[in-house]
């Protein structure tokens, strides 16, 4: 994609944000809904600023939005399931899971040394959180807490 | 790394829920941030309770939206006996009144009140007022002349004083503050007249003269603040407004839990320790358990729900 | 002068020199790893000293306060993350240094900056604290307006090469900073019934995923499976010789008045400080198109203003009894835990323990030079030698235990990981993260105020500008927004 669609695309999109935000604040009481609402028209200007120079400059360069397409997905696929894995298997099972299973997605060829660095790393991290600081973090679904 | 986590998993589930309650930690939410009133006198208890109880107490402030953000986080909770509530008393009563929260004053097991307090109004010492009286008169000759910093809009603060002043038909200018640190510095920076918000903070300064605090919204007078004129004496006893904290539970819990609890905290709060502690912070103990604590919260959030709706902020 | 000796007495004893160096160690690593901070570890950990005697708290709490602001600049430089919200600014020069292969040489600036900066605000806080203090409560909400308006035309220097994307994201930040309840008339916006949004967008929450996730993406589209060698990482060639250090004094001045004049206002804080340092640093030089592409003097300035900023914080919380930020809170609780009652007589009620925590800040400060350039450091530095394939599920675990205990809540999990996508996507087009953070900052300090004042004035806006001290802070803010301008007709002309 070119720098010029993209800036088109990000200009949409403030506009977009700036304008409901205004029109959301618009129906806020008094002085508490003013000051939002104008944020939200300056953002909406902005954006269509972006919006419409990139409309008028020329063909535009390239520019690139992703490096490495494949990696990214994997990257923000797998931090996305862990996120959603913490409260049903429980902090602990889900970080292990993701610090054993992310490196080999992403090329890395040595499990041994993934597996002794994960039980070292959430070991330290439990050791802290759970020991030192008694912090509950989110448990597996099958416990009773 | 599995096995160890099974190894928890496994524990945690062999262990039936209430047998010999409590054997372990025990998560303290604090609808209020880390360092407030609130927040010390909920840890100072929490390190004798944990003596008592021989547990380990876990706090977790949750601040925000004068204290309901803490409070409906805290109700999603199962009533395990693992989880409590340290509050004062204006997220359940006072905030329901003023936003549209998704709990009552009954949607928790009441377990025990600690402690009171009044808040109190204080202004500098050349104020042309030297007692409760002359102070509320002088207010209700001026109306809008005068500013009162409080600790939020439509906080039980604001609440406490346009009870007072309702009564009295004065018109004094409401400024909300983040809370009764921020109130104290532009008090004693002259940008606002009057300080209103608890007594702790202002405490050091009636001793060295910089403020005079002429009115305690507790129908008796307080020890601490021999100048403020408790509202009895202004014939003014029905609009008593305290600020007291509580340790509550979700809804749902055990009677041999709560009454484990209660008994704890009774011990507690009574423990020397702990008395000379409120004291320094111009606060008593105050043990209301069971049911009475229950009507306690209803009657107070009927009271403030009248003047709530008067000053046309309840939704 | 035998109170000195009394006080260097309690505070050489045992447990508190073990609290001391324990507690520095500990908030070096509390400040590098991202999620965790210094608010979160302190009120975590200042319960288990209640039982111990005041001073092992508050050497604890000096080191870990201390600490965390220079750990905070390890991973800013070693990984583009910065450990902590104040180490935003020291990213800008560090990792640019740390890719020239100079990490070592930024790590032991930030090292020295963090220290110096550090003890010129615990001197501050012997010396002219209590003056100073007083002197704060002529800020009223007026004056707290033109405070944030200042900070806010610092972005000018952030804004990067397109001025329109620049104010675009300030916008931005300002509008994000108006979700939540408003403060002054109780009307929730933007919260779309959620209750937890009454609170508003949780800063550390948008701000490790806004400056983590991008660079973590970064890693993995790297996906480096080597790691850095020993040699690579030349932490043996990093010396700091004189003729450095004569060459950052006048940055380390400018600095730590910076932060220190930051610090001490009830409510500002070391992000700013850190903001306005590398600002000034930026305007003061004669080459500010250096910065950002790795002027060691830029990390010597971020780092430098915000451990300037800590002492100072304190400053009003010890003289006055009004804490300006939660650790000053958290160190007025604990005080009042032990029996101590908080306000202006606190030092001549208790010289010992307020004068013994004043000594306790300045060595804690000099410790870093210990604890961060010999030991921490060095272990940090080791982490570029695991594979970067490796580093990136790690960092998302803490960054997610991290976000979670702050509230306990899982949905802030998610909000942390929209604001890091939004990050990566914007850095890519463009658009400056800084002056988003910066709004999301300042926004609600310069509503909230601008509306105070205005309440109090009756609705008069003239109140803004005819107080004296408003008006000097006016004309101070206008200064900031023209002198990059008269700068560059200047250039022209000659």
């Amino acid at each position: 994609m070119t720098d010029r669609r993209q800036d088109i695309v990000l200009g949409g999109v403030f506009a977009a944000i700036g304008i409901s935000a205004a029109v959301i604040a618009a129906g806020y009481p008094g002085a508490s809904g003013v000051y939002p609402m104008a944020l939200g028209c300056v953002v909406a200007a902005l954006g269509l600023l972006v919006l419409g120079r990139a409309v008028l400059s020329g063909p535009g360069k390239p520019r690139i939005l992703i490096d490495h397409g494949p990696r990214v997905a994997i990257t923000l696929g797998t931090a996305a399931a862990y996120l959603g894995l913490v409260p049903v298997l429980g902090f602990y099972l889900a970080s292990a899971l993701l610090v054993v299973l992310l490196p080999p997605a992403l090329g890395f060829r040595r499990p041994v040394f993934v597996l002794v660095n994960a039980a070292v790393f959430v070991g330290i991290v439990w050791l802290v959180f759970s020991i030192v600081l008694e912090k509950p973090l989110p448990t597996p679904f099958w416990s009773a807490y | 790394m599995k096995h160890l986590a099974l190894t928890i998993a496994a524990v945690a589930l062999a262990t039936p829920a209430f047998a010999d309650y409590p054997e372990r930690a025990i998560e303290v939410t604090i609808p209020a941030p880390a360092g407030g009133g609130t927040d010390t006198s909920a840890r100072k208890l929490a390190t004798l309770l944990e003596e008592e109880l021989g547990a380990s107490i876990a706090i977790l402030n949750v601040a925000g939206g004068g204290g309901s953000v803490g409070v409906t986080q805290f109700m999603m909770q199962k009533p395990t006996g693992y989880s409590l509530l340290a509050t004062w008393n204006s997220p359940i009563t006072t905030v329901p009144q003023v936003q549209q929260t998704a709990y009552q004053p009954d949607s928790f097991t009441p377990i025990a009140s600690t402690s009171e307090t009044a808040y109190t109004l204080c202004v500098k010492p050349d104020f042309p007022a030297d007692t409760g009286e002359e102070f509320l008169a002088e207010l209700a000759a001026n109306p809008a002349k005068y500013t009162y910093g409080n600790d939020g809009i439509g906080g039980t603060m604001q609440l406490a004083a346009e009870r007072i002043f309702q009564s009295r038909e004065i018109d004094a200018i409401a400024i909300p503050f983040g809370g009764a640190g921020e109130t104290l510095q532009n008090f004693l920076g002259g940008h606002i007249d009057i300080y209103g918000g608890s007594i702790s903070p202002v405490l050091p300064y009636t001793e060295n003269g910089e403020a005079k605090c002429l009115i305690v919204t507790s129908a008796a007078p307080v020890d601490a603040l021999p100048q403020a004129a408790g509202l009895e004496s202004l014939g003014l006893g029905a609009e008593e407004t305290l600020l007291w904290r509580m340790v509550l539970g979700p809804a749902g819990l055990d009677p041999a839990i709560v009454d484990t609890l209660a008994a704890a905290l009774e011990k507690t709060v009574n423990d020397p320790a702990y008395v000379e502690f409120l004291a320094t912070k111009g606060e008593t103990p105050n043990v209301v358990t069971g049911d009475a604590l229950a009507d306690r919260l209803q009657g107070e959030y009927d009271a403030l729900s009248k003047v709530a709706k008067a000053l046309g902020l309840n939704q | 002068m035998d109170l000195i000796f009394d006080i260097l007495g309690s505070v050489l004893a045992v447990g508190p020199v073990t609290a001391m160096i324990g507690a520095s160690i500990l908030g070096v690593f509390i400040g590098a790893l991202p999620g965790l901070n210094p608010v979160m570890a302190i009120a975590l950990l200042l319960p288990l000293t209640y039982s111990m005697q005041p001073l092992v708290a508050l050497g604890m709490v000096a080191g870990i306060y201390n600490g965390s602001m220079y750990g905070g600049a390890i991973p800013a430089i070693l990984l583009r993350i910065p450990g902590t919200p104040a180490a935003i600014a020291t990213t800008y020069d560090g990792f640019p240094m740390a890719q020239r292969g100079e990490a070592a040489r930024a790590l032991k600036i930030a090292c020295w900056s963090s220290a110096i900066g550090g003890v010129a605000s615990a001197i501050a806080l012997m010396t002219i604290g209590p003056i100073l203090a007083r002197a704060t409560l002529l800020f009223g909400p007026a004056e707290y307006f033109w405070i944030a308006m200042f900070g806010m035309a610092s972005i000018g220097v952030m804004v990067g090469s397109d001025a329109v994307k620049g104010l675009m994201a300030a916008a931005l930040g300002l509008l994000l900073g108006t979700v939540g309840l408003d403060q002054l008339s109780g009307t929730p916006r933007f919260t779309f019934g959620e209750i937890w949004l009454l609170s508003g967008l949780d800063l550390i929450v948008i701000l490790v995923g806004l400056y983590a996730l991008p660079p973590v993406i970064a890693l993995a589209e790297a996906a480096d499976i080597k790691g850095l060698s020993a040699s690579d990482l030349k932490l043996e060639a990093a010396k700091l010789p004189w003729s450095d250090i004569r060459a950052f004094m006048p940055t380390w001045l400018r600095s730590a008045l910076i932060g220190i004049s930051v610090g001490i206002l009830p409510g500002a804080g070391g992000n700013i400080a850190a903001f306005l340092s590398y600002n000034a640093a930026k305007s003061a030089s004669s080459d500010p198109d250096s910065f950002g592409k790795g002027n060691p003097q830029g990390v010597a300035a971020a780092e430098c203003g915000n451990n300037a900023d800590n002492a100072a914080s304190m400053i009003p919380a010890l003289t006055l009894g009004i804490p300006g930020n939660v650790i000053a809170a958290l160190v007025l609780g604990a005080l009042l835990i032990h029996g101590l009652q908080p306000g202006p007589q606190l030092f001549h009620q208790n010289p010992g323990l307020v004068g013994g925590f004043m000594v306790q800040m300045l060595l804690t400060s000099l410790l870093i030079l210990a604890v961060g350039g010999a030991a921490a450091t060095r272990v940090f530095a080791q982490v570029q030698r695991l594979p970067g394939v490796m580093l990136v599920p790690m960092i998302l675990v803490l960054m997610a235990v991290g976000v979670y205990v702050i509230n306990g809540r899982v949905i802030d999990l998610w909000v942390m990981f929209a604001a890091g996508i939004a990050g990566y996507v914007l850095e890519k087009v463009n658009v400056p993260l800084a002056p988003i953070v910066l709004g999301l900052i300042l926004g609600p300090m310069a509503e909230q105020s601008v509306r105070r004042a205005l309440l109090i004035s009756r609705g008069d806006p003239t109140e803004l500008l005819t107080r004296p001290l408003s008006a000097a802070l006016a004309l101070a803010t206008l200064a900031l927004i023209l002198w990059p301008i008269v700068r560059a007709w200047r250039a022209q002309k000659a």
